[in-house]
């Protein structure tokens, strides 16, 4: 998982959910099996950590294909086919 | 108990409307609305407060008239919605001003649009109207009295109007929205407890972050309409050119400018008509 750079990303995508998130949780037991809808964003907290993770990696996400993402991995691959 | 009173007293006002010809249903409920100031003591309170607080009166005997003249126009606004299909469907009762830029967005089938407004002149009849457009979904808090909003859903024509709740389990449910091209309508001037302090008329209120942060992340095209009743049953309904705000990497910041821009578009809107905004709301906490 090391040899793309998955590692490095969840990393830092640990630390956006860290910061963003309103409530409190073990972030660092993220991993790219966990589902975004385990992470406990509703329709308005997710906007905040989608503009932090855009800011975060220097990226512009497609939004429609961000709400199609299911687990933390797909997001990492997202972020990775968007050149972070 | 007091849900089954209120959906009794719900029906009773509906019986008048129903037979009442519109002009004279909203002389009908416009009383009640009067009627509702004279008995809601607390709410009366608030209203009083808020308007001398936004500065539209100089004594409290001119805030109150103010504040009776808002409660009469509530409950001709509830006619109005429950009667909107006398007004949608006579082009001559609603003059519409709709910047060319918004116009390109509204005729776009692929383009999403975030319409704001807040509880002034009618909001709800500026929903329906626009979902001439496209498909229109407008956030709601669900009522406390569930009878009262079971009747109210039934009661008003929809068009391709629909209300959706403010809290749902899908995240992604705004955003996949605005991607299939439709209409997100918000309401920004109500208390928002985990919203952020914007100045309204001079105070800080707590504001709903949604319409900025949707603009923000989606990039999806954002304006704000305001829907004045110039006549009985008759309206002008105005939607702003389209507000942007380029991202500048501080998050908070950028939500404040697009809601200080919102709000005085809204200030702006009851400065001319002080008598056409639900005054009786807390909106300083």
């Amino acid at each position: 998982m090391d040899g793309d750079g998955t590692a490095e990303i969840l990393d830092r995508l640990r630390e956006v959910l860290r910061d963003s998130a309103v409530e409190e949780r073990d972030w660092d037991a993220v991993a790219p099996v966990t589902t975004i809808e385990s992470l406990g964003f509703d329709s308005l907290t997710i906007l905040d950590v989608l503009y932090d993770v855009e800011e975060e990696f220097g990226i512009a996400l497609d939004p429609k294909q961000v709400v199609k993402t299911r687990t933390v991995g797909e997001i990492i691959a997202l972020l990775q086919q968007n050149g972070a | 108990m007091l849900h089954l009173l209120e959906y009794w007293a719900a029906r009773l006002a509906l019986l008048g409307v129903d037979l009442l010809p519109p002009a004279a249903a909203s002389r009908w409920a416009g009383w009640l609305g009067v009627l509702w100031w004279t008995a809601d003591r607390p709410r009366r309170r608030v209203a009083t407060s808020n308007i001398l607080r936004a500065g539209f009166a100089a004594d409290l005997a001119e805030a109150r008239a103010i504040g009776r003249a808002a409660a009469c126009h509530m409950g001709i606004v509830l006619v109005e919605s429950l009667k909107s299909a006398l007004v949608l469907d006579d082009p001559d009762r609603v003059q519409v001003g709709i910047p060319d830029d918004v116009q390109a967005v509204l005729d776009d089938p692929d383009r999403g649009l975030i319409v704001v407004s807040g509880h002034f002149g009618n909001w709800e009849l500026a929903g329906q109207w626009l979902s001439r457009y496209k498909p229109v979904a407008g956030i709601s808090r669900p009522m406390n009295n569930p009878r009262v909003q079971e009747l109210a859903l039934s009661r008003r024509p929809r068009r391709e109007f629909r209300m959706i709740p403010k809290y749902d389990a899908d995240p992604g449910r705004f955003i996949r929205l605005l991607g299939d091209g439709e209409i997100l309508a918000l309401l920004v001037d109500q208390h928002a407890r985990r919203g952020v302090e914007v100045p309204f008329f001079g105070h800080p209120a707590k504001t709903h972050t949604t319409a900025a942060m949707l603009h923000l992340v989606t990039r999806a095209p954002l304006c704000f309409a305001t829907c004045r009743r110039t006549a009985p049953m008759t309206f002008e309904l105005t939607l702003s050119p389209l507000i942007e705000q380029e991202r500048t990497g501080n998050r908070s910041a950028d939500v404040e400018a697009i809601l200080l821009t919102l709000n005085t578009h809204l200030e702006e809107a009851i400065r001319r008509d002080p008598d056409q905004y639900l005054w009786g709301h807390r909106r300083w906490r």
